[in-house]
């Protein structure tokens, strides 16, 4: 197959092409925005394009090539998801590795694997790095608060230092689309098991997702996880490239939901604990049972029987309810992964949000390679993941 | 660190403080050096707070002088010396309760600002542009102590460990050279003094601000501090680096009690 740059007007078949196509047809319009110092700061198609290709070739300049594989340890935060494309705009793959795990279960994780190229959002995740005893070839790190007195430090790029680099100015990827765009690692009894998510694979499903859901440019997505699932990567970055749609980012985790209630998002992935979560936030804040007041929002969020309970019920409860959890312009509210529990789907369906069931359909291998040995893949080339 | 007259920031000089003849601090004199965290330990009625005010510009001392960067003094308002680079926090918190985070760190940049209060309450001139930077400035404190999810509720609303937070936070507000604590870690439990000592360290180190603490969490100062004077009965008995101090037997005696 031919890529997209070969082929003027072929489809593109990576994600980095769709972003280079997004960037050519929508430079100006926003593509991020991400909560910073309280504000909403904002990046164009083209910003983020221009930002990708310099983090690209800052990447190169440092031994990182195609076939190689960008370990991410990061929150929610736009550079997160800009690296792990400016990898796969090298032809290399993104290893996302969640930051809220548990670091007892990570760590055999990470000193198993050993991986050389590795973006850490801060001293947390460094120290981490540092515990599963990692030297990685190339250590990026984000915020460098606390970091000046770790070892690690002396040899650690800052992201901010790669963006001085010259953009490399088009996506590398040369081979099929079926190339490795994402890995993911866990433990399962002492083995290691991994999941491979191909461009094509991204790219199909979030096709399928696009256009069942009708999702177009002008919606507003919520990232509140760092695509440390595949059914983030699935249903939320590859719709977000194909569909040119905005993609938020909360200042920080604990401000997620006081993020999403401001921003009203349009587009919502959630896991089952996303919706468990603000579930939990609204019981919590309904009235106390007995008084008249509980007694009108169960009345409201009954089934409603006539025009004055839909109409009363809407003004009244349904409506101030769908405001406080950020929901009250939401028309695509999907579920990635597990199902809800009865009582949460019910509550949503009450409230008059349909949840709709996207099964993360992950395929989990066992990773047969020994660590650190050569692997023959698509480039030929030594993968430092294998 | 070694105590260099050209980088010592603060320096007191037989200073001395009583109340209507009962005497609370007596001829007290130590250093501390630019970029360092000393805390002051001793008993309760030991004369930490008195000493701490005396600094801060809340009490006259009635003999001996401060030098404070360049300027040596024996009384100084707490407004001239708010202006020369020192802020602190309280013992027990002082708050506006009803006002939100951000509007509380605000009040810490009422120095740093130019427009005159006509400006100010018309919203002209310099005001406007000015409000935005001040706005800035707080955000970046606010994120730095990682007060986002809270920076529009009322203080009041707030637990008692989040609230000494905001407190700091309206300290730093004002980029002080010299940070005086007043047992900021008081009441807490221990994760939440982990994490304020985490704090102090990072103002420290990343900000380069002096720091001079009260604590009494002995294991805490020890932990953070690069310095340490010891106070008993208003007089000081000890002064050095953490591990001398603890083996000072006159501090052992009066203040630790046993040899650990």
């Amino acid at each position: 197959m031919g890529s997209f740059n070969d082929t003027p007007g072929a489809a593109p078949v990576s994600l980095p092409q769709w972003l280079r196509l997004q960037a050519q047809w929508h430079g100006p319009d926003v593509a991020l925005r991400h909560k910073h110092l309280g504000i909403w700061q904002v990046q164009t198609w083209a910003q983020v394009a221009d930002e990708v290709g310099r983090l690209a070739a800052g990447l190169q300049a440092h031994g990182f090539a195609a076939g190689a594989t960008l370990a991410i340890l990061s929150r929610p935060r736009p550079q997160a998801l800009l690296a792990a494309l400016a990898a796969q705009w090298l032809g290399g793959v993104a290893s996302l590795f969640d930051p809220l795990q548990p670091g007892a279960e990570q760590r055999p994780l990470l000193a198993a694997l050993q991986p050389e190229f590795v973006l850490a959002e801060g001293l947390e995740e460094v120290q981490r790095l540092h515990v599963a005893q990692l030297a990685p070839k190339v250590l990026i790190y984000l915020d460098r608060r606390g970091l000046s007195a770790s070892e690690a430090f002396v040899e650690a790029l800052d992201y901010a230092a790669l963006l001085a680099y010259h953009p490399v100015d088009e996506p590398g990827l040369q081979g099929p689309a079926q190339h490795t765009a994402f890995v993911f690692y866990r433990e399962v009894a002492q083995a290691i098991e991994e999941q491979r998510l191909s461009h094509a694979e991204l790219l199909r499903e979030g096709q399928r997702l696009v256009e069942r859901e009708a999702l177009g440019r002008q919606e507003e997505a919520l990232a509140a996880r760092a695509f440390a699932s595949a059914g983030q990567a699935r249903y939320l970055l590859a719709p977000w490239l194909i569909a040119g749609f905005r993609l938020n980012f909360p200042e920080n985790l604990a401000t997620r939901d006081r993020d999403r209630r401001e921003l009203g998002p349009t587009l919502v992935a959630g896991t089952r604990e996303t919706y468990t979560r603000l579930h939990g936030y609204a019981l919590e804040r309904l009235p106390l049972p007995g008084s008249w007041a509980r007694r009108l929002v169960d009345w409201a969020l009954t089934a409603p029987s006539g025009l004055l309970q839909r109409h009363l019920g809407h003004w009244l409860v349904r409506r101030p309810l769908l405001d406080v959890l950020g929901f009250s312009r939401t028309r695509a509210p999907l579920l990635v992964g597990d199902a809800l529990a009865p009582e949460t789907q019910a509550f949503f369906e009450r409230l008059g949000i349909n949840v709709r069931h996207w099964s993360d359909s992950a395929h989990w291998e066992i990773r047969v390679q020994p660590v650190k040995t050569i692997t023959d893949d698509w480039t030929g080339r030594q993968s430092q993941l294998a | 660190m070694t105590q260099t007259a050209a980088t010592h920031l603060l320096e007191l000089n037989n200073i001395s403080l009583s109340f209507k003849g009962v005497k609370a601090i007596t001829d007290i004199s130590f250093r501390v050096t630019e970029g360092e965290i000393c805390a002051l330990i001793g008993p309760n009625g030991a004369g930490k707070s008195s000493l701490l005010n005396v600094i801060s510009g809340v009490y006259q001392a009635q003999e001996g002088h401060i030098r404070f960067d360049r300027h040596q003094r024996r009384r100084q308002r707490a407004h001239d010396a708010a202006v020369q680079g020192i802020a602190r926090t309280f013992q027990n918190i002082a708050l506006f309760k009803g006002m939100s985070v951000l509007d509380n760190v605000l009040t810490g940049r009422n120095l740093k600002r130019r427009s005159s209060w006509i400006e100010q309450a018309l919203g002209i001139g310099r005001a406007r542009a000015e409000d935005d930077r001040q706005r800035e400035a707080a955000e970046r404190v606010i994120e730095f102590l990682h007060l986002q999810p809270w920076r529009d509720v009322p203080v009041g609303k707030l637990p008692y460990g989040l609230q000494k937070r905001v407190e700091l936070a309206r300290a730093l507000a004002a980029e002080p050279r010299l940070l005086l604590l007043d047992e900021p870690m008081a009441g807490m439990n221990a994760e939440e003094k982990q994490q304020m000592s985490r704090f102090i360290v990072d103002i420290n180190r990343e900000l380069g601000t002096t720091v001079v603490l009260i604590e009494h969490d002995i294991g805490v100062v020890m932990g953070i501090s690069d310095h340490v004077v010891v106070l008993d009965y208003g007089r000081k008995i000890g002064d050095g680096s953490p591990e001398a101090v603890r083996q000072d037997p006159e501090v052992i005696s009066a203040y630790l009690g046993t040899r650990h």
